[in-house]
């Protein structure tokens, strides 16, 4: 047998180039030559920030809604049109945006962008049909909160931000939250945030796309934009650490999520906090993974990020553990934070994280769909056309100083909330005498 | 229509030791994807070494020869580059992605696992990722609603010693059973370059890897003697319906028919694809029109109808539906039934839509490096020739509506395998 004993460096680097970002009115779009299929994204300011006190989920109903049926055909001829072009609409509603796109072979983009503007922007909403979405919306969401998770996550929103505010309670809503939307709430909300004109993103072969006509079909009969939401809101960062238990009687795992408020979006640490984060747990090389998994073996993965919208951001660490090590993989995890956020990380570590980052810029931005999705955090988050190559050199160029500051600055370890969502009776007891944060049950 | 599925040009090569290497260029982005598939799955286990192959994927990242443990992981995504990989019952496959000055170092990561792998295995390595795999089973199958269902059709879809019997995740006994020379004799009857297919696709020349392929595997033997997984392609036919009722922790009843159809790659079974399609994909397909929106008993959510592209045995359909609130499990059968049965009349605009279906989902997945090099090793290592990926999208497309009425005759209520889900009774 013979290997080759020697690790071959890198050959020369053939540079990535974000493609051309061609801005008409109201259009942002990518040239992807050679890519058979085409994909058209219209975002509208109308995302889970907009949505009233009580009616968490209203956004995901709107999008239900849109598919039953428009001013011109019922649902099942609409569905039968539109999947005949080999087309399925997606919709998804994050804290800052909704978007309703279509992704096609490229031929048939514009008949997909006709029958995506005639859903978005005339439908039909019978209230028998609405009401019957709003239902099966509300049931499928108690399917959702029968897996492991969606609790725990509500109860760190909860803590996190407090629940009389709307990111104190969930992106997509609750089961109670959607069964208390009427037909009326969602007629309201289609008529107040689906008349802007919104910003259409297209990412293909554009050699035969007509775009400012693809413009017209969306934008045609919309009325005026509408006021921003506002600026980010203030983070009060705390000092005492607190464990929050929901209860998973029988449960065989101990789903974790362990976090902390942190800066929004636009703050300038955004790329060191992204790097800092990268080397905690944002990648399989991460000090919690490498530690839970691979060196304890108490989980099959740990992930920690910031997760950063307009107005706000948080800290989030997600894993599930064996019941039985519930207590020695919170130490474990809150004693990385710890260490990561008092001596920062190293110029090894770091040197993995940036090119790590700046590579999956290459590897990642391949197909219409992720070229539009990066197209769309322009849009949403106000960046300028260059703002994929200024990243990459951003990320190349932290250095270790750096880095370590933001960890330093946004990683409050004495300040975390726990949930643990698992069985009580097993972990209550020893919870409690870890010494790791005042004990309480999450509010049901 | 485009007249194939891979309009991109394909170079194959066979090193002297077996290896089979296949390249595809396109110089669209500065990135190349690397996939090997072993052919190698869950079917080659024996009795008593179930899981063998799932924990030895795990055991691949670990460190061999001249790669110490958590080297694999760090120099890959400390090039910026995306990996994994994943084990079913046909076969092993591995892959990365990287920026394309890296490529050289994926084929030296990957040679020296496939060819120094068995001198890193240590004990600790293997408790640890023994450990990692038990978490993976409580996370995907114990402990979420329903996730056992997929471990309870095989057993009753397959008959004891087909290789298709058992699921890939295993049985945690056996995997506490087994010791490390086990482990490594696994690895020495498999992880052979004659036993392997190699894809590099993107920002490549042809030429450059094969020279490289031979630069770093090009010194590994070839074994002769690697043993073929027990035949599974004429198991005994079905001797009527078969049932399982599970009572559990499940928010609301659940279903799943299931079926065996025909290997996949079969014109037969292309036709099981199509109907699939017609059958459960898209609010157009007839468990949404007439279940979830016609007669209401089905979550909207919740339908589904999909062939497990398996090409070693007569491959599963398995169709399911979650009742809607207050309906029951037994009216919902009679619902669901009534669909599968009810197949007969399919019309051509059916057919249409569900070919425009596929051909999205087809140029989805091949519109990355990895997807492309994903389905060469497939068709490579299925098939004898990677050129083969270029006929599934013509191949659906050329469905028949004969063919698709063939498909909806064998669904026969004989051969059905119905697995049913039902919540627990509470007492208030």
């Amino acid at each position: 047998m013979s290997l080759v004993a020697e690790r071959p460096g890198p050959g020369a680097a053939r540079p990535y180039r974000f493609p051309e970002v061609v801005r008409r009115d109201g259009v942002v779009a990518a040239h992807l030559p050679g890519q058979a299929l085409a994909i058209a994204i219209l975002l509208l300011d109308a995302g889970a920030g907009r949505e009233p006190a009580g009616r968490e989920g209203l956004a995901a109903v709107v999008a239900k809604a849109l598919e039953e049926g428009t001013t011109r055909r019922d649902s099942a001829a609409y569905a039968l049109a539109l999947e005949s072009l080999g087309a399925e609409l997606f919709t998804s509603a994050d804290w800052d945006s909704f978007r309703v796109g279509v992704q096609a072979p490229v031929d048939r983009l514009p008949e997909a962008l006709a029958l995506l503007a005639e859903a978005t922007r005339t439908p039909r909403l019978d209230p028998a049909d609405v009401a019957r979405v709003r239902d099966d919306e509300a049931t499928a969401l108690r399917m959702d909160w029968a897996d492991p998770g969606p609790r725990a996550e509500a109860a760190l929103r909860a803590d996190l931000f407090g629940r009389d505010q709307r990111h104190g309670r969930p992106l997509h809503g609750d089961p109670d939250s959607v069964a208390a939307i009427s037909v009326d709430d969602v007629v309201g909300y289609h008529r107040t945030w689906f008349g802007q004109p919104g910003t259409l993103v297209v990412a293909g072969d554009l050699t035969s796309v007509d775009l400012d006509a693809l413009g017209a079909t969306v934008f045609a009969g919309a009325g005026g934009p509408v006021e921003g939401a506002g600026g980010p809101l203030p983070i009060e960062p705390r000092s005492s650490r607190r464990v929050v238990i929901v209860d998973r009687p029988g449960s065989v795992q101990s789903t974790l999520r362990l976090g902390h408020a942190a800066p929004h979006r636009a703050h300038p640490d955004h790329v060191p906090m992204t790097l800092a984060a990268t080397v905690l747990g944002g990648a399989f090389t991460s000090r919690l993974n490498h530690l839970i998994r691979e060196v304890r073996g108490y989980t099959y993965g740990i992930r920690g990020e910031f997760g950063q919208s307009k107005r706000f951001g948080r800290l989030l660490v997600s894993s599930g553990v064996q019941t039985a090590v519930t207590v020695p993989a919170l130490v474990d995890t809150v004693g990385e934070v710890s260490r990561t956020a008092a001596e920062g990380v190293t110029e090894e570590e770091l040197a993995v994280a940036r090119s790590w980052r700046a590579g999956q810029l290459s590897v990642e931005l391949q197909t219409p769909g992720a070229i539009a999705g990066a197209l769309a955090t322009l849009v949403v988050h106000d960046l300028p056309d260059d703002y994929h190559a200024t990243l990459r050199a951003a990320l190349l160029a932290a250095d270790e100083a750096t880095v370590s500051g933001a960890a330093a600055r946004h990683l409050n370890p004495a300040g975390l909330t726990l949930v643990v969502e698992g069985d009580a009776a097993v972990i209550r007891d020893e919870l409690v005498a870890s010494g790791l944060g005042d004990v309480v049950d999450a509010r049901p | 229509m485009s007249p194939t599925g891979y309009p991109w040009p394909i170079e194959t090569a066979r090193l002297d030791n077996g290896l089979r290497v296949v390249v595809s260029e396109d110089r669209t982005a500065p990135v190349a994807a690397v996939n090997i598939w072993y052919d190698v799955g869950s079917r080659h286990e024996p009795d008593g070494q179930t899981g063998f192959a799932h924990l030895f994927e795990h055991l691949m990242f670990e460190g061999s020869e001249h790669v110490a443990k958590t080297e694999h992981m760090r120099f890959i995504q400390g090039a910026g580059g995306s990996l994994n990989a994943t084990t079913n019952p046909d076969r092993t496959n591995y892959f990365e992605t990287v920026p394309s000055e890296h490529l050289e170092l994926a084929l030296w990561l990957e040679a020296d696992r496939m060819g120094g792998l068995v001198p890193a295995l240590t004990q600790e390595t293997l408790d640890n990722q023994r450990e990692v795999v038990k978490n993976e089973r409580r996370q995907r199958y114990d402990n979420v609603p329903y996730g056992d269902a997929w471990l309870r059709l095989l057993p009753l879809l397959y008959p004891p010693g087909h290789p298709y019997h058992h699921a890939t995740i295993g049985s945690m006994d056996d995997l506490n059973a087994a010791d490390l020379p086990t482990f490594a004799a696994f690895h020495t009857r498999y992880y052979a370059p004659n036993n392997a297919v190699l894809s590099v696709v993107g920002d490549v020349v042809a030429a450059d890897v094969f020279a490289l392929a031979e630069k770093y595997f090009g010194g590994l033997p070839s074994r002769p003697d690697i043993p073929p997984a027990p035949d599974g392609t004429r198991p005994a036919p079905p001797t009527g319906p078969v049932r399982e009722d599970v009572v559990g922790e499940v928010p609301a009843p659940r279903l799943y028919l299931a079926q065996r159809t025909h290997p996949f790659g079969t014109p037969e079974y292309d036709a099981v694809t199509v109907l699939a399609t017609i059958l459960g994909n898209g609010r157009g397909s007839r468990l949404y029109q007439r279940l979830a929106d016609g007669a209401r008993l089905a979550q909207p959510d919740f339908v589904s109808a999909y062939g497990v592209d398996l090409a070693h045995a007569p491959a599963p359909l398995i169709v399911s539906a979650t009742a809607r609130d207050g309906v029951s499990a037994a009216d919902l059968e009679v619902g669901l039934v009534e669909v599968l049965d009810g197949l007969g009349d399919v019309g051509p605009e059916e057919i249409d839509r569900a070919k425009a279906l596929l051909a999205t989902a087809w140029w989805r997945q091949v519109s990355t490096v990895a997807g492309r090099a994903d389905v060469l090793s497939r068709y490579a290592t299925q098939f004898g020739d990677p050129a083969r990926a270029g006929d599934r999208l013509p191949a659906w497309q050329a469905v028949t509506p004969e063919a698709v009425a063939r498909a909806a005759a064998e669904l026969s209520p004989e051969a059905r395998v119905t697995l049913t889900y039902l919540p627990e009774e509470k007492n208030a």
